[in-house]
């Protein structure tokens, strides 16, 4: 296609506005996918995606769609995931395209990641299609979402199309608008082929599955082509498009986005944010991203300590697909082998949890999450701890830095007061409170990571019953007064417990761990001591009381076998125990404690 | 042809009521269902006759008292023609409310000596408590019946640690069934078996469980019996021996005291048993195996001519070793090195060695060069001795 006959756009929102929803519209209504085959949420393909109805991959699609004018275009969406932790699938997406459809639910206005989402797309100088979407639902609030748009993000509201993508209202006005406002890909100007790689996959006929978005020249099998970063020249196999299955092209021209195979086997050899260029007539690099690390460490170990080479293989296959996804081995006294595990954030955290219980039916316990730590050592070197059973002694630390990020909230402004005390609880520093209208504020604050980490975003749904949403970006590290909480059973360390907390809340935590430790962990023939310590000090203590018996007293012939199987069951259970010192602990017991954290 | 089995256990599966924390196989039944499960249980006396010249013979259910004077007849002359009868020890377990004088002497007669009641508790409200059927009251007037019908040898099973019951009901409750002069007692702590009415009330969180009151019962228990002359014999068991003849010489101390039931301490040292009825278990020959606890299944079974077993297993030589370790232990007596040689081929010094340190480490149990047996501590924790000496 002409480039004047292409659009490229993604969808942008807060997560649950709509995209996916809308996008389902937009591919009945070009006809891309076939009423019949029409499933809700149609490019939510993964199981994971489809049960929590969340988006987590950026989908690209290419629809064709003959408008009001009479001429044919085609057009390249992309849909996105709303949630935070997936923000670098946005970003990389929206480097993809000229435009992006903004869609603000009716009903709830523009929330936290509206904003941060818009941001992305203007720091690309994108052209902005606002559309207002659920307008059928009975609380839809029209004039107010307008009004947000103007006030909050500094959108003229009078271009905004209402839509419904539920009940296919103003679909063919966004269609129309999109072929109107949003301005056709334009040439580099360079002598040759120019593509960015804003996402790959992996295929297991395939190998990796590269999407790619033409800026300059073509791109057709049998090319011989480069990927600077890697250094690898490649001879292309295959190109094509989704709709939204993947299907092959003869080239994918200038402006264009789909996919390019080479038959490469290693995701690793293949750079997100890469430029394709020429093998003989490389032209200059594209812009890239900016790397992504993970954020939230947590070890991931096997249940039973047979499956730790198929857990390994498991997390392997996942990061094929998720180059987010980091992971090395550690070992815990407690829990066996398992794999000290990067995330981008703590959802993230829990879809690679489930996913490998669900995809690859794996039994698997997590230890509590941790962000990254800098420790300036007395020596003058910087250590960077992910895990805290391996903080540094406390002797050779000069200080501990924790990361930072500035986070906004937005919030019905009758809920100020309590989100400014949860803000404090959580050490936070507020910098500034806006009024966004009548109704709602927005909470500027600089907080420390992993106070966010496990309940922050939860707290605040509860705190504004559902109508206050958050948003955040790392802003860097600042030195804290962080203490090494450890839970001891009978003096024996159980690192699986150990945390870094900020020396205010280290008692707090230490007493409801040993609280929970002391509910879990069954009564055996001698007395238990559960001690918290911090920094080597004692701050909390639990005592679990001596078992005086253990045995159901009657026995006759006929009880001898049921009494012995039940007894072996017992024994067997005690294997899969971990003991700690002299302690037996139930794997459960640690699962127990590690979910309710 | 090997030896006969010397020991011989026949279930009844009848009760009138089912009691709330029983987990037995046993369910009310009507006469014909009765008939018809005498006429399958002489079918399967048949069937083991050759092999079977029990020594100890024991009556357990259920109920077996429930069988009418017509129904004993049919059993106990069925057990006459095939050459069952005659067991040094005849026990026969009876419910308070189901004793006549009729069924005392026919039993008696013909050769049951030793009946087993079935008390529990001497208080009214925890006997309602426990859905048992009969009454206090009943209690003494059976006792009397079977005195009166020549039983001299009376065991009374009796439960603590019952919800709702406190330490002076329990203490009353044992001196009055001391009181009664009986040689025999077994007195266990409930137990919350799975699918009974108790299990479901105690994860409903209806019944608090008080471990420092069991266990209060429990040593109440052991000083008032051995008060009365009693001694302990196995976790939950307790006997007299004879009077001594008061001219004679002092008698060394046997290993178990003379009323001690034989018959379940065949078990405990891992003896070969029949077990007939539906459900009951026998050991025969290194076979475990145990009937279906379903009484039509059984009674369709025996009709075709055949033994009615849902299971069959026989352990490996190491395993049955260890479960002969672990249930040995409950007894006081515990196991003589040279017996448990002889009854598993192994040697409990050198394959337990660990366990046994462990034991002794723990203060739970005693090692002399004779025998190993479990202390006082360490019978209370006779479950976990018990996990250490299984072997897979
Ligand atoms: N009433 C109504 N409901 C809608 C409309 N559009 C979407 N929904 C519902 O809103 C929910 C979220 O829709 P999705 O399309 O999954 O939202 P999303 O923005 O893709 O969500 P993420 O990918 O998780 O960020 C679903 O239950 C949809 O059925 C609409 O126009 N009207
Ligand atoms: S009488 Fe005995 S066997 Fe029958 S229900 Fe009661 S406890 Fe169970
Ligand atoms: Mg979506």
């Amino acid at each position: 296609m002409d480039a004047a006959h292409i659009r490229n756009f993604s969808i942008i929102a807060h997560i649950d506005h709509g995209k996916t929803t809308l996008s389902d519209r937009l591919l009945q209504r070009t006809g891309t996918v076939a009423d019949r085959d029409m499933q809700e949420q149609h490019l939510d393909a993964m199981d994971l995606e489809k049960e929590r109805g969340i988006t987590i991959k950026a989908h690209p699609v290419t629809m064709y769609y003959t408008a009001k004018n009479g001429e044919k275009y085609e057009l390249n969406l992309i849909d996105t995931p709303g949630h935070v932790d997936f923000a670098y699938e946005v970003s990389r997406s929206l480097s993809a395209c000229e435009g992006a459809l903004l869609i603000v639910d009716a009903a709830q206005g523009v929330e936290a990641q509206t904003v941060a989402n818009l941001h992305l797309a203007m720091k690309q100088n994108l052209e902005i299609i606002p559309v207002i979407n659920k307008i059928d639902l009975p609380h839809a609030d029209i004039p107010q979402a307008k009004q947000q748009l103007e006030d909050i993000l500094a959108i003229p509201a009078e271009h905004a199309v209402l839509a419904s993508a539920k009940e296919g209202i103003g679909i063919e006005e966004i269609l129309e608008t999109i072929v109107e406002r949003i301005p056709p890909p334009k040439p580099t100007g360079e002598k040759s082929l120019q593509a960015l790689i804003f996402d790959s996959y992996f295929d297991t006929y395939k190998g990796v599955v590269i999407l790619v978005r033409v800026f300059n020249g073509e791109l057709r099998a049998g090319m011989m082509v480069k990927m600077p970063h890697s250094g690898k020249t490649v001879e292309i196999k295959e190109v094509g498009s989704f709709n939204p299955k993947p299907y092959t092209r003869p080239k994918l021209e200038v402006g264009e986005t789909g996919y390019m195979t080479a038959n490469i086997k290693s995701p690793r050899e293949v750079k997100v944010g890469d430029t394709v260029l020429d093998s003989k007539n490389p032209a200059s690099v594209l812009p890239g991203f900016k790397e992504i690390h993970p954020m939230v460490f947590s070890g991931i170990y096997p249940i039973n300590t047979g499956d730790y080479e198929q857990l390994k293989v498991s997390i392997a296959k996942l990061q094929l697909n998720d180059s987010a996804l980091t992971f090395q081995i550690e070992s815990s006294a407690a829990l066996g082998f398992g794999y000290r595990c990067g995330f981008l954030g703590l959802l993230h955290m829990e879809i690679v949890q489930e996913r490998l219980r669900r995809e690859f039916n794996l039994d698997i316990i997590a230890t509590y999450p941790s962000v990254v730590y800098r420790v300036q050592m007395t020596d003058g070197t910087m250590k960077e701890v992910d895990n805290p059973a391996f903080l540094p002694e406390a002797s050779y630390i000069e200080e501990i830095q924790e990361p930072i990020v500035k986070a906004f909230v937005i919030c019905p402004g009758t809920n100020i007061g309590d989100m400014m005390a949860l803000i404090s609880e959580k050490r936070g520093i507020i910098q500034t409170t806006e009024t966004l209208d009548t109704r709602r504020v927005m909470l500027t604050c600089k907080i420390p990571m992993n106070e966010i980490l496990i309940d922050f975003h939860d707290r605040i749904k509860s705190i504004t019953r559902g109508y206050g949403s958050m948003d955040y970006e790392p802003i860097g590290y600042e030195a804290s007064d962080m203490a090494k909480l450890d839970m001891m059973v009978n003096g024996e360390v159980m690192d699986a417990f150990s945390s870094l907390v900020h020396r205010s809340k280290a008692e707090n935590r230490g007493r409801l761990l040993a609280s929970k430790l002391k509910e879990v962990i069954p009564r055996q023939q001698f007395q238990i001591a559960i001690q918290a310590s911090v920094g080597g000090k004692f701050v909390a203590r639990e005592t679990i009381s001596a078992m005086r018996k253990d045995v159901t007293a009657k026995c006759y012939g006929g009880d001898i076998s049921r009494k012995r199987k039940l007894l072996e069951k017992q024994k067997e259970g005690k294997k899969r125990m971990k003991a700690i010192g002299s302690v037996d602990i139930p794997q459960e017991a640690f699962i127990e404690v590690l979910k309710t954290n | 042809m090997s030896e006969p089995v010397r020991s011989l256990y026949v279930h009844v599966p009848f009760c009138a009521h089912k009691c709330e924390y029983c987990a037995f196989y046993s369910a009310p039944a009507s006469g014909d269902q009765i008939n018809r499960y005498v006429a399958a249980l002489v079918r399967e006396f048949e069937l083991i006759a050759g092999g079977c010249r029990p020594d100890t013979l024991f009556f357990g259910g259920g109920t077996p008292s429930l069988l009418t004077l017509r129904q004993w007849e049919t059993v106990l002359e069925a057990m006459r023609r095939c050459g069952l009868t005659g067991a040094a020890e005849w026990t026969v377990e009876c419910n308070p409310a189901t004793v006549s004088a009729d069924k005392a002497r026919l039993l008696r007669d013909a050769g049951v000596n030793r009946i087993s009641m079935g008390v529990q508790s001497l208080d009214e409200t925890l006997l309602d408590r426990l859905g048992r059927v009969h009454s206090r009251d009943m209690v003494f007037r059976s006792y009397d019946i079977l005195r009166g019908a020549g039983f001299t040898n009376v065991n009374i099973d009796l439960m603590f640690a019952i919800p709702g019951q406190t330490l002076d009901i329990w203490r009353q409750t044992l001196h009055e069934a001391l009181a009664l002069g009986t040689h025999h007692l077994s007195c266990y702590e409930v137990i919350y078996e799975e699918d009974t009415p108790l299990f479901h009330q105690l994860q409903k969180g209806e019944i608090d469980v008080d471990e420092d009151l069991a266990c209060a019962m429990y040593d109440e228990l052991l000083d008032a019996t051995a008060a009365a002359g009693f001694r302990q014999y196995e976790i939950a068991n307790f006997a007299r021996s004879m009077p001594s003849d008061p001219g004679g010489s002092q008698p060394t101390v046997s290993e178990w005291p003379d009323y001690a039931c034989r018959h379940n301490i065949n078990y405990w040292r891992g003896g070969d048993s029949h077990g007939l009825g539906p459900s009951a278990s026998e050991y025969v020959g290194g076979v475990r195996s145990r009937n279906w606890s379903n009484t039509t299944l059984y009674c369709e079974q025996l009709e075709k001519g055949r033994r009615a077993k849902e299971f069959a297993e026989a352990l490996e030589p190491l395993a049955r070793a260890g479960e002969l370790a672990a249930f040995g232990l409950r007894t006081t007596p515990g196991w003589p090195f040279d017996l448990f040689k002889q009854r598993s081929g192994f040697d409990l010094r050198t394959g337990w060695h660990d366990d046994i340190h462990r034991l002794i480490e723990r203060g739970w149990g005693v090692q002399t060069d004779e025998r190993l047996y479990l202390t006082r501590t360490g019978l209370r924790f006779a479950d976990a001795a018990a996990e250490m000496f299984l072997r897979p």
